[in-house]
């Protein structure tokens, strides 16, 4: 099998078109393979801003073209200045011995403390846990992905520590990092007590809108793309106008948009364009929105001319 | 024959090895250690490839029996 030749011009201009170049699966804020996600660990080290990542699954030509392009067997595939340099193996090599540094003509950014704010409420409930512990030092992890763990836990190497509410709170350099401006607090309410953490460096959400919030936004032109990801039978019923069903060619078009471009999705109850919302914020879509209840609560608040089904 | 030992036999037919190490870490995913003189003078990617490129057809398709190599060793003696 040889490479074609359209591929191959795709894959030259890829690996050209950014100084540091990264084929992997999934995207930088949604890793989908370990390998991938911590080659993205290791270059957030040094370029928190500045490199581009292709996201093979969502192109299978690409996906096995890279393979053929670079000889080399699996994904993720780094290039830096258009050669290839390995995969997570040699990265996290060349990380170690410090030749990464070289190559890409900076080292890893420096990182200080993150600024966390524990608020009062969040202190006395870690200093009521705190004296059962045999440590007494807060550990906080916040992942990759932007998962988050908090307990008590000894010192070790390289930790950066903080001081925050009365406590002393210890983390890694990735998580000092990602929790920049972070703010822990506790609440208690009807939905449950526990800690509350809001950190700004979080990758977007779905945005939950309401009837009345989706059509202010269509109204204001604030969002131009409406979807309908309910099935062709149910269109027939009752409908958003204006809205595009969301078959094979419509998806195609959306996948081809401006990333930053606002997107909405609607069906029966919200359930199925939560899940189709969900799809296209991991495709890199910044800004998606959800009816939240759907087409029915549309027809109870907004437009009682959309028939109920 | 084990995929460890189609791995082990592939390898060594393809390169002058002191020793081949490999060990399935999970399914398909597996750890290779590779003693050689052939790595003299080479760069990290280059000796990967000496060794990759001697299991390739077992890393073909998506039925491959050796979906991913997690560690790679690469040692001169």
């Amino acid at each position: 099998m040889s490479l074609d030749a359209d591929l191959k011009n795709r894959l030259d201009t890829f690996v050209k078109s950014h100084e540091v170049f990264l084929f992997m699966k999934g995207t930088r804020t949604f890793p989908q393979c370990g390998f991938s996600a911590s080659v993205v660990e290791i270059l957030d080290e040094y370029l928190p801003d500045g490199y581009e990542t292709f996201n093979v699954l969502a192109d299978q030509g690409v996906r096995e073209g890279i393979k053929e392009y670079s000889d080399w067997p699996t994904i993720p595939q780094l290039y830096i200045k258009g050669e290839f340099v390995g995969g997570r193996d040699i990265v996290a090599q060349m990380h170690e011995s410090g030749e990464l540094t070289g190559l890409l003509g900076q080292g890893p950014v420096e990182v200080g403390p993150p600024g966390i704010t524990i608020t009062d409420a969040a202190a006395g409930a870690f200093k009521d846990a705190q004296q059962d512990e045999e440590f007494k030092d807060l550990r906080l992890t916040v992942t990759g992905q932007f998962q988050y763990g908090l307990s008590f836990g000894p010192a070790h190497d390289g930790d950066i520590v903080e001081q925050a509410g009365g406590l002393t709170v210890r983390m890694d350099r990735g998580t000092a990092r990602r929790a920049q401006g972070m703010t822990i607090d506790f609440v208690s309410g009807k939905d449950g007590t526990g800690f509350k953490i809001d950190n700004p460096n979080e990758p977007p959400k779905v945005k939950q809108l309401g009837p009345a919030e989706l059509k202010q936004k269509l109204d204001d032109g604030a969002v131009t793309h409406l979807y309908d990801v309910r099935t062709p039978a149910e269109r027939g019923m009752a409908v958003i106008e204006p809205s595009v069903l969301l078959d094979e060619d419509a998806a195609a078009a959306l996948g081809a948009l401006d990333k930053k471009t606002p997107i909405a999705f609607y069906c029966h109850s919200g359930a199925r364009s939560q899940a189709a919302a969900q799809h296209f914020l991991q495709q890199g879509f910044s800004e998606v929105y959800n009816l939240a209840g759907g087409i029915d609560a549309w027809s109870q608040i907004v437009d009682d001319s959309v028939p109920r089904y | 024959m084990s995929i460890e030992q189609q791995v082990k036999d592939s390898i060594e037919q393809a390169m002058d090895a002191t020793s081949v190490d490999v060990a399935q870490v999970s399914g398909g995913h597996f750890e290779i250690r590779v003693v050689s003189t052939a790595f003299e003078g080479k760069s990290l990617l280059q000796k990967q490839r000496l060794v990759l490129s001697a299991i390739a057809h077992l890393m073909k398709g998506e039925q491959a029996p050796v979906h991913a190599v997690d560690k790679l060793e690469t040692i001169i003696p």
